[in-house]
């Protein structure tokens, strides 16, 4: 990239290592946070303060964590429930992307089923949930159904918003350099709702995470979310805490990886 | 001299929920090949409409635009318009690339162009890295790439600051004349429509008419700025002004 010096001056220098120190500090403090939550959580069930029973503690929840990887579902238990996340949450943009797309082309079709698609958006999938294991049976096909009925709306619309977002003077230009219907579509309408279709990636991990894990508590066959409601039928909350701390460990490492996406895709904007 | 265009009883209302505007109203005019035209007009006159309808994008109008046989037009927007996911040389190639005409002359031509406007080694920079000015050439190098034998040019320079806006019309102008390109420029600025162009047009505020046609002559001046310091040109601005204020 041109415009930038390329020696370092002393205060470039400064200022750059001023940055590093600055991340350092912050991911200390985060540290010191995680550790310090910890800490108190072991100490205050060690010392009865609050119930082990229901809150478990984290050198339980390493006990836990042994006792199920001995007992070889462990990993499985993650698999599946990663497997099917994974699967949702393609078949959510995809599909999302798709059908925004259809929408985007025939303008009339839009407005006939936008109400239609605001209700559906609103309305609470979960009572949706026996009607669900009823047509797909209690398997993996009602888990991403679940999760697809949770994200696919949202990503449609979210979408959708980003194609009719284009800039109207840049589709003009566009005309005035005789683009054809396809070539607007392929070289400007969809390349300038990358940024959008990126934030409905984000939308969706969380949205796809939700729906997993309520399709697993509705099937009750594998994966995290039903190792916590296995948990909570035997009374064992160290299963349940188990499962909340992987869920949330595999959200925040999800959130990561589209964040360095974002970053790899929407460098230049 | 041949005409290269000409318009013909032109009027044009635009339909909307509230209500019917009038834009233009019976314009007539006819520009000759090699000519620079100025439209010069109150904001909100009809000027951005008349280009559009000129070019071919806006369809819904009476009368008649007659172009010669074959004319190839390009149409350069009111703002730079560059695309923020492309480098600036992908933006400036990118009616070629639209037309599929990316042959060895034209990207040949591009390459001049951009020597020609000093941005060659910034050719693989993103637009949010350049300035307004260096902005407004490429977009202008995207327009001249398409070699159009009538060049629509809507207020190009507005974005700049004197400066540049006098450094590029000047680099526009000497360009347009080498070539033989027919202009029509749409400007605010009556300096600009005085140093820039052969005939000035002063169109009435909405709906349009022509009011005046005026024509220039700095006898072969080749620069923007040799024809600003030329004696008569006070007289021309003058002349313009009054039109203007009676409308
Ligand atoms: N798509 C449209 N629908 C309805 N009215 C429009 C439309 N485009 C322009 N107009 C109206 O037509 C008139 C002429 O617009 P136009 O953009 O051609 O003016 P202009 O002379 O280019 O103005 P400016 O100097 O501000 O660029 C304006 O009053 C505007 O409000
Ligand atoms: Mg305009």
């Amino acid at each position: 990239m041109g415009g930038f010096r390329n020696n370092l001056s002393i205060e470039q220098k400064k200022y750059l290592h001023d940055l590093k120190i600055d991340k350092i500090k912050v991911m200390l403090a985060q540290a010191l946070l995680l550790i310090g939550f910890l800490v108190l959580w072991e100490v205050l069930v060690n010392k009865g303060v609050i119930s082990a029973f229901i809150y478990s503690s984290p050198s339980r929840i390493i006990k836990t964590i042994i006792e199920l990887i001995k007992n070889h579902n462990f990993f499985i238990h993650i698999y599946i429930t990663l497997k099917e996340v994974f699967i949702s949450f393609v078949l959510g943009i995809v599909l999302g992307f798709i059908i925004a797309l259809i929408l985007y082309e025939f303008k009339f079709l839009a407005k006939v089923i936008d109400p239609f698609l605001t209700m559906l958006n609103s309305l609470p999938k979960v009572a949706l949930g026996p009607l669900i294991i009823i047509v797909c049976g209690a398997n993996i096909k009602s888990v991403i159904l679940m999760a697809l009925l949770i994200n696919l709306i949202v990503n449609i619309i979210t979408i959708y918003n980003g194609f009719i977002g284009v800039d109207e003077y840049i589709l003009k230009l566009f005309k005035t350099l005789g683009a054809s219907k396809w070539q607007i579509l392929t070289k400007l309408v969809i390349p300038s709702s990358y940024q959008t279709i990126i934030a409905s990636f984000k939308l969706c991990t969380s949205l796809t995470l939700i729906g997993v894990i309520m399709g697993e508590f509705l099937v009750s066959k594998s994966g995290i979310g039903y190792l916590i409601v296995y948990g909570k039928q035997v009374f064992n909350l160290n299963y349940v805490m188990t499962g909340i701390i992987l869920l949330g460990i595999i959200s925040y490492i999800l959130y990561k990886l589209i964040i360095i996406l974002e970053n790899k895709l929407l460098k230049h904007l | 001299m041949n005409d290269l265009l000409e318009v013909v009883n032109l009027t044009k209302n635009y339909h909307t929920k509230k209500g019917e505007i009038e834009a233009i109203k019976n314009i007539n005019f006819k520009i000759n090949e090699g000519e620079i035209i100025s439209l010069v007009g109150p904001s909100g006159c009809g000027k951005s409409t008349l280009l559009s309808i000129i070019f071919g994008l806006d369809k819904d109008y009476k009368g008649k635009v007659i172009k010669k046989d074959n004319l190839k037009i390009a149409y350069m927007l009111q703002s730079d318009a560059l695309l923020p996911w492309l480098t600036i040389y992908e933006n400036a190639i990118l009616g070629l690339k639209i037309n599929k005409i990316l042959t060895k002359e034209n990207l040949d031509y591009v390459n001049y162009l951009f020597n020609f406007y000093n941005l060659s080694e910034f050719k693989e920079n993103y637009p949010k890295n350049l300035s307004g000015g260096m902005k407004q050439r490429v977009a202008l190098i995207r327009t001249l790439a398409l070699k159009p034998d009538l060049l629509l040019l809507d207020e190009p320079f507005c974005a700049l600051d004197q400066q540049s806006r006098l450094m590029i019309s000047d680099d526009v102008y000497k360009i347009v004349k080498k070539e033989g390109k027919t202009v029509i420029l749409v400007t605010h600025n009556i300096e600009e429509a005085v140093s820039f162009s052969d005939r000035v047009i002063v169109l009435s505020k909405r709906p349009s008419e022509v009011k005046n046609i005026v024509h220039i002559d700095f006898k072969n001046k080749s620069s923007i700025y040799e024809r600003r310091k030329d004696s008569n040109y006070h007289q021309y601005f003058d002349k313009i002004w009054e039109d203007l204020e009676i409308t």
